[in-house]
């Protein structure tokens, strides 16, 4: 069955191996740019997620697809959903704000240019000339009894820093294929295989 | 036996059916999303809009994919084949 | 198009790009429905306690009780494309240090458009506390009640439905003998 495959194979030669590998590299290379230049745009990490829990229902089910924007410098309100990790463990977690508090950093004048520079990752509000406002954040999911402060490793407040954005837009249903090949890796590795063999097989 | 089931797996149609199913797969296509989206849109229901969508694409697959007779309605002219001559073989 | 993979393969990737075009077109119409419903947020009474941090016994702390009245009707934002209205009641305060507080003490689902009219005589369902563990200073704080639109397919909204008229200032903690 294979006979006449090899045989386009060979007459391809290396060369023609090699363009169609080329090929397949550019598709790669296209796909990652794109993926992280709305990366860039949307200035999170993580600009399109697959809900993993239950723990947003009704609104969010498992398999749902949301899309995320992490504004800079503009501070997170109460009631937005928002995607955060906590350092120590690698799940990024989706809970909406229940509160939203900050504590004044007093800085002189050369660390808030630092600050500013390093830039996206801590919001800072001005509070007074010569101070800075960090904020803290609380979370709960919508169909948790109680807040997330359990799930934050040791601190008590989520920092801005922690947050890889809030959801924007939603789509429901499409992740469901992430989430089944990541309940049975068997399913990843034929989709892996069979897709292969395609890519082989085909010549255009 | 075999050959049959092959001939049923590969559901030829002619050239002509082949422009005719093409044709009707898109036009139908857009007219079935649109007709769904307005429809549900005016009596403000979802789960109308993707059950007409739902329903309208099974009856376009079973139009467009099974090789009905009237996809076969023009089946190729082959010129009648010459008998093999020596000076065609040297070659 | 000369088998019948090749017209299944065909329709199924012409019916991907349909599907999504349905879907941006039910998107891009949540945008047509432009509702922004106003009700009404009245506070019945705001008592400071003292006690005890949940987490620390022994660390002393302030917390506020809040009693409500709700009365708002949001059936107009209930379309199409409407799966659920994420309706919640915050507080919002500047505290003894300057700092801009938002915390959010009450907040219901609200899932079928017969269910979107509210009249509701609440109590805060979370606990109200401030970072100092003392609402001694802080300044008064305005009631408002929001909402999250969630649609199925699209972009999340948010409004406010009700605000109360006037700050409504911390009372001194009562004393418990």
């Amino acid at each position: 069955m294979f006979a006449e495959e090899l045989k386009a194979f060979r007459r391809l030669g290396v060369r023609g191996v090699l363009v169609q590998l080329l090929n397949f590299a550019s598709v790669i290379a296209s796909g990652l740019m794109m993926w992280k230049g709305l990366g860039l745009l949307t200035n999170t990490e993580s600009p399109i997620v697959v809900v993993l829990s239950g723990s947003m229902e009704p609104a969010f089910y498992r398999g749902d697809l949301l899309f995320l924007t992490n504004p800079p410098n503009v501070p997170y309100q109460t009631g937005d959903i928002t995607v955060y990790k906590v350092p120590g463990s690698p799940i990024p977690i989706v809970h909406r704000i229940l509160e939203t508090r900050g504590i004044v950093r007093n800085a002189p004048k050369s660390a808030i240019a630092q600050d500013v520079a390093d830039g996206q990752k801590s919001a800072v509000l001005r509070a007074v000339e010569g101070q800075e406002v960090e904020q803290l954040l609380l979370t709960k999911g919508d169909n948790n009894p109680i807040d997330d402060v359990d799930l934050y490793n040791g601190l008590d407040w989520l920092e801005r820093r922690h947050v890889v954005g809030k959801v924007r837009g939603f789509l429901p249903y499409i992740g469901y294929v992430t989430i089944a090949m990541n309940d049975h890796p068997n399913l990843k590795y034929l989709l892996l295989g069979v897709l292969g063999l395609f890519a082989l097989i085909q010549r255009e | 036996m075999n050959a049959n089931l092959n001939g049923l797996l590969e559901g030829k149609i002619d050239f002509e059916g082949q422009k005719l199913v093409e044709t009707i797969t898109r036009v139908a296509l857009v007219v079935l999303s649109v007709i769904s989206f307005i429809v549900g849109f005016a009596l403000q229901s979802l789960q109308v809009t993707f059950g007409i969508f739902s329903a309208g694409s099974i009856a376009l697959v079973l139009l467009i994919v099974p090789p009905w007779p009237i996809y076969n309605s023009h089946p190729v002219q082959w010129l009648p084949s010459l008998p093999p001559t020596s000076s065609s073989i040297k070659s | 198009m000369h088998s019948l993979y090749a017209r299944l393969n065909n329709f199924s990737a012409f019916l991907s790009s349909c599907l999504m075009g349905l879907l941006a077109a039910i998107a891009l119409s949540s945008f047509l429905f432009t509702a922004e419903p106003k009700g009404e947020l009245t506070l019945a009474s705001v008592k400071v306690f003292p006690g005890s941090s949940r987490r620390m016994p022994t660390v002393k702390q302030e917390f506020t009780f809040v009693n409500f009245n709700i009365s708002a009707d949001l059936t107009p934002l209930f379309h199409w494309n409407t799966k659920q209205l994420f309706v919640y009641l915050q507080a919002e305060y500047v505290d003894s240090k300057g700092v801009q507080n938002d915390v959010v003490l009450w907040d219901s689902i609200i899932r079928r458009k017969q269910d979107a009219v509210l009249n509701i005589a609440g109590r805060n369902k979370y606990v109200f506390r401030d970072l100092s563990r003392s609402f001694r200073n802080a300044q008064a704080a305005n009631y408002t009640l929001r909402y999250n639109l969630m649609p199925y397919v699209g972009v999340l909204t948010y409004g406010e439905a009700g605000r109360t008229s006037e700050p409504v200032p911390f009372p001194e903690p009562e004393t418990v003998s």
